[in-house]
């Protein structure tokens, strides 16, 4: 605990020394996740809006969790540094997110006539950045030939012998709605969730499971060293393998459909560049397109679409032939909690 | 805290000196006068009561009243299994981390404080290029040590000890080797202050006076370095107990330590009340555990060097 509060006053001393250096020129400060999400997002999006508007964008690297801890603290205090921050699609559906995020509802009414762009994707918690999902994915080397399709194939340890991977990072309502699905719930009955049906489904893939990964990076090394040979990972995870040139494959057919949003902190000591960087995002179709390229993820402008190369529109998740659960947000937030006790209890 | 840790060294009234105690102690902390002595700790003092009490009692205020007194934090911790659960494997954990560094220091102590030049050169520079190594380096090793196609499980089997890659990584196990790895210093510095501050002489005269070699370090090398073995021990405890980095990369599911809770807690929940309590749990269960090992060891017999 200390040692994160260290770590954190080191991060807010750095951030503020940043701030101060560069208060000269106009800019906007972005809570990112970095990696290679940040890369793309800065050569699609950053770059080409500091190029046309002079509004130099600095990046601050912080896990998703770790952004809503400091978002809130930041609010609370009175003290705030940043203007936006990533936050994942159901974290943004929370009565907590609108306590540390601005109400963008003022904001929305210019795309209100836009007709690329789907009427949630600038809402009052935030902007839609792209849409992502969690899927099955597999070694197509290991079974002979036969594809696993579904999760119940994933639970079907007789016809695709081998080990298991789901995530375990604190959002455990993905795997229990996988375990739903390969247990015979229809995908329009899944939430709310049955925690104990679920939980008795896991039960009987648990002893296969070699890995409960908690970063992205555990979750491709496993793929790597055959430790097993179908996960529950996310798609981005899955393409970067298969650019390594393994031999992973995946299935549309098992997935969930989670998106990113990009939030305004209440009190944003850059709020009108803010504002700025944000509708640039949503007006320019080709900045989410290239990122999309990049990162084999859906961007909201249906315009962006066209613009991608065949290939990518493919592998996009919540593409034509998906079949993308989208999972219900407001039940994960109020159960929040609940999940992730049952979920800490059953684990151990 | 600062108090506890130094308790080896302080002088003590109940324990009857042989000579060369008070030489070892020296004069010097009575030379100063007390407001001489308040004068040079108060930056210290200062930055304890700003840096660390007012930060800990913020927390205790935020576990206790939501706004109002509340004990349903504290409530939560107690009714639901799963959270004493967690706390008795970090204390497991702890005390296993702190035994082992036992185990494994005390020779490499010894071997620093050796007569012996360039053995106890060796010895402390393994000592000091593992201290100086940061800690995520340290674990991030473990990883590829340990994991299915690391060092460990080639070696084990090309050596035909095992058919298959045996599950080295991301449980319990992984979690106490490599936190022992990495709070090994802390247990072998101080053991190395104190083995070095015993007079040469004491050994040989123990040998002249007809001792074997395993007496004379039984009765009188070892209890003489009792009180460097006390501090290096509560060290490793306290610093295991909240460790954090070491068992978030190398531990698995089913081996969830308190320090990795309060931040679930903390960050994914934004449950603060619920975290400072469990913080405030942990630093009084620390407090607790250490006086009585404290107690434990002062009155015991055999240890009677320990203040």
């Amino acid at each position: 605990m200390l040692r994160s509060i260290r770590s954190a006053l080191v991060v807010t001393a750095c951030a503020a020394l940043q701030i101060n250096a560069a208060a000269a020129a106009e800019q906007v400060i972005v809570a990112t996740t970095g990696g290679a999400y940040e890369k793309a997002l800065r050569e699609a999006w950053f770059d080409p809006f500091t190029a046309k508007t002079g509004i130099e964008v600095v990046t601050v690297a912080a896990t998703n969790a770790e952004m809503r801890a400091k978002a809130a603290a930041m609010v609370k205090t009175g003290n705030v540094s940043w203007d936006l921050y990533l936050q994942g699609e159901i974290q943004t559906a929370s009565a907590q997110h609108m306590q540390a995020a601005e109400n963008l509802s003022d904001f929305c009414k210019r795309f209100a006539t836009r007709t690329d762009l789907a009427p949630d994707d600038c809402t009052a918690a935030g902007v839609r950045l792209v849409s992502n999902s969690t899927l099955l994915a597999y070694r197509s080397d290991a079974f002979g030939g036969a594809a696993p399709r579904t999760w119940a194939d994933m639970w079907d340890l007789r016809k695709f012998p081998g080990g298991r991977s789901f995530p375990d990072f604190n959002d455990p309502w993905r795997v229990m709605a996988a375990a739903l699905l390969a247990d015979g719930v229809s995908p329009d009955k899944l939430f709310p969730l049955d925690i104990d049906r679920a939980l008795a489904k896991l039960d009987t893939i648990r002893p296969a499971v070699s890995l409960w990964w908690k970063t992205g990076d555990q979750s491709m090394q496993g793929f790597r060293n055959r430790e097993y040979v179908i996960g529950q990972i996310w798609l981005t995870r899955a393409r970067a393998l298969k650019a390594e040139g393994l031999p992973i494959a995946w299935s549309h057919a098992a997935s969930f459909l989670v998106g990113d949003r990009i939030a305004l902190i209440k009190n944003a000591p850059h709020r009108e560049n803010a504002l700025k960087l944000a509708d640039y995002w949503l007006s320019t179709p080709a900045a989410q397109a290239k990122v999309c390229e990049a990162l084999s993820c859906k961007p909201p402008s249906s315009e962006a679409v066209k613009l991608m190369s065949s290939q990518a529109r493919a592998d996009m998740p919540g593409g034509a032939d998906s079949n993308a659960v989208v999972p219900d947000a407001k039940w994960i937030n109020d159960n929040a909690a609940l999940l992730l006790e049952r979920w800490n209890a059953w684990v151990q | 805290m600062a108090d506890l840790l130094a308790s080896p060294e302080r002088p003590s009234p109940t324990v009857k000196p042989a000579g060369f105690r008070s030489a070892r102690r020296g004069r010097t902390a009575s030379r100063y006068t007390p407001v001489l002595s308040l004068a040079l700790t108060a930056p210290l003092l200062l930055l304890l009561a700003v840096g660390f009490l007012y930060p800990i009692g913020a927390l205790i205020k935020l576990s206790l009243f939501m706004p109002t007194l509340d004990l349903s934090a504290y409530r939560k911790i107690v009714e639901q299994p799963i959270y004493l659960a967690i706390m008795a494997r970090t204390f497991r954990i702890a005390l296993l981390v702190s035994i082992l560094s036992f185990v494994l220091g005390y020779p490499v102590a010894l071997a620093m404080a050796s007569l012996n030049r360039r053995l106890a050169t060796i010895a402390a520079a393994a000592v000091f290029i593992a201290l100086w190594s940061p800690v995520l380096v340290r674990s991030y090793a473990w990883i590829v040590l340990l994991q299915r196609n690391g060092v460990v499980n080639t070696l084990m089997a090309q050596a035909g000890l095992i058919n298959a890659p045996v599950k080295l990584l991301y449980n319990e196990g992984a979690v106490i080797l490599a936190t022992t790895h990495v709070l090994l210093p802390f247990m072998i510095l101080p053991i190395f202050v104190a083995l070095r501050s015993i007079p040469r002489e004491l050994v040989p005269a123990a040998r002249n006076l007809g001792a074997g070699p395993a007496t004379a370090f039984l009765r009188v090398t070892l209890p003489l370095s009792l009180p460097g073995v006390f501090a290096g021990s509560v060290m490793c405890f306290i610093l295991a107990l909240g460790f954090y980095i070491t068992p978030a990369l190398v531990g698995g599911s089913g081996s969830m330590m308190v320090a990795t809770l309060i931040g679930q807690q903390a960050t994914v929940l934004l449950d603060w009340p619920f975290a400072a309590a469990l913080s405030t749990t942990l630093l009084v269960a620390t407090l607790v555990i250490v006086l009585v090992f404290r107690k434990a060891f002062s009155l015991s017999k055999g240890f009677a060097s320990v203040d």
